[in-house]
């Protein structure tokens, strides 16, 4: 069994840089997350009108996780569970939001377009791709809840601060190369298609006929 | 005596929350032949979580998913059942006494889509299509709860009298779409023809099919295999970061039509979330999956 690299966040750009896509990791740190666009959008006007953000989150983590956190009774924070949300929905937002904040690391599931890994590129910051489904084991990575923010909005969409302990493994899906293992594999499954097609007309030639 | 209110509101929260916390049997058994089968390092980690992931929400009766979807239901009534009370309120008042109750907590994501407000409650909701089962003195509910992942990439065209190449194009063109999104290995449903709306049902009731099932139909059982081969040439694997498993089964159905002809395909992601019982006229429950 060969034993996985573990990454601590949050990351110094070089450290980012010295990651490839395709690699598998475990992460241990500090990460923040939000699965909702309204808090994307919050996070950029604070930008645009060079607000402080609801959160402090330069240089650091932004996953696209959502969570269900509560307050507990002693007055402390306690996440329930949490899982990946599909990162393209956020595309628009996220060069703006990794150029501004810095950020070393950010991820969910599915990647993110061109636009972003220039960004990424630009900055010296990683896309992690996380376990869609995978709410038991990425919960049992928490080890702390150290900050909510965002209130106001439904529990997956606040920015949570969490500290993780080998959440993973994850896939490095973009480097800070400009590497993306999901247009990689999109350009290549689109090459591939035309001999794809030629099999299925010679397997379905060989089959057995509607109406025989 | 009859089939209660009472019993359908409390089977269908029942089955919602069933859902939330298995994976079914025949989707975990296509994983793990899946991963004997995988030859690249990441896509076998990815499947080995995915494997561990249903192993333990299972043991610990932990949500797979945070994302718990919408509450969508596919009822079958006997037409020798007889019904005691109004079960169709009977379904979405149980999905709000699910809501009240369940531990942990559900996520808000009941979505209206004209201003994208999100909360347990909406027009239409719980989503629910309803059949006749003839001569059948049972009700039975199949729950399906549908996320972002898995029903986001649904798609329809119509054709005229197209041929089997075109509908194969086409089913690959959807799966080109799809792409990396849905968190793959997913299950594939096929509807072909009928009209626009008996297409779409089609597809959607293909996709709760057991996996490693076989169709009974030679023709459709050939084109399952061979779009199934398809789909997985592609290469985007494991939660789309590359692989030999894309998609664990294709399922695929139809219903004569005019000529024009809908072809309808659609997805459920690797959880593939499913529940389904049976309620008898004696109140007793029997459970499938
Ligand atoms: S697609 Fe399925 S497994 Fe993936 S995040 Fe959505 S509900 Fe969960």
């Amino acid at each position: 069994m060969t034993t996985l690299r573990r990454i601590r966040l949050p990351m110094t750009p070089e450290e980012a840089r010295s990651l490839h896509a395709g690699d598998v990791v475990l992460l241990d740190g500090e990460i923040v997350i939000s699965a909702g666009l309204p808090t994307h959008q919050r996070l950029l006007d604070a930008a645009r009108e060079g607000r402080d953000p609801p959160m402090n989150i330069t240089g650091g983590a932004l996953l696209h996780l959502g969570s269900y956190s509560r307050d507990t009774a002693d007055g402390g924070l306690e996440v329930l569970y949490m899982n990946p949300t599909t990162s393209t929905r956020f595309n628009a937002l996220m060069p703006e939001l990794i150029r501004h904040y810095r950020l070393t690391a950010v991820g969910g599931k599915g990647g993110l377009d061109a636009g972003c890994a220039q960004a990424m590129r630009d900055v010296g910051c990683v896309y992690f791709s996380v376990l869609g489904g995978g709410a038991p084991l990425h919960t049992a990575a928490i080890r702390a809840v150290k900050e909510v923010a965002c209130h106001d909005l439904v529990a997956h969409y606040r920015l949570v601060r969490l500290g993780v302990e080998g959440m993973g493994p994850v896939t490095v899906g973009i480097d800070a190369h400009g590497n993306s293992v999901f247009a990689s594999l999109q350009d290549n499954a689109r090459a591939s298609l035309p001999g794809i097609m030629e099999q299925l007309a010679g397997e379905r030639a060989a089959a057995p006929k509607p109406g025989a | 005596m009859g089939i209660t209110y009472e019993a359908v509101k409390a089977l269908s929260a029942q089955l919602y929350d069933w859902s939330l916390r298995k994976v079914p049997d025949d989707t975990k058994l296509g994983l793990e032949r899946a991963l004997e089968r995988e030859s690249q390092h990441g896509a076998r980690e990815i499947l080995k979580m995915m494997l561990g992931s249903a192993r333990r929400a299972e043991q610990e009766e932990r949500f797979v998913c945070s994302d718990a979807g919408v509450p969508v239901y596919h009822v079958t009534i006997g037409t020798a059942a007889r019904l005691d009370g109004d079960i169709k309120q009977a379904i979405s008042d149980g999905f709000d006494e699910l809501v009240a109750r369940i531990n942990p907590p559900l996520l808000k994501h009941v979505t209206n889509p004209l201003t994208n407000e999100r909360g347990y409650k909406g027009k239409d909701m719980p989503l629910v299509t309803w059949d006749v089962a003839g001569g059948a003195d049972w009700v039975e509910i199949l729950c399906q709860p549908k996320a972002l992942g898995s029903g986001r990439w649904a798609a329809l065209e119509t054709f005229s009298f197209p041929t089997l190449a075109q509908i194969e194009e086409y089913v690959m063109k959807v799966v080109m779409q799809a792409g990396s999104q849905h968190c793959p290995p997913v299950i594939i449903g096929v509807g072909i023809g009928g009209s626009f709306d008996v297409a779409a049902k089609i597809a959607s009731k293909a996709t709760m099919r057991p996996v490693g099932s076989v169709n009974s139909e030679p023709v459709l059982a050939a084109m399952e295999e061979r779009l199934l081969r398809a789909v997985n040439a592609t290469g985007f694997g494991p939660m789309g970061t590359g692989g030999d498993t894309t998609a664990l089964a294709v399922h695929v159905d139809y219903a004569s039509g005019h000529g024009y002809t809908p072809v309808a395909v659609c997805f459920n992601c690797w959880i593939n979330r499913r529940t389904r019982a049976r309620l008898h006229a004696d109140g007793s429950v029997e459970r499938f999956e």
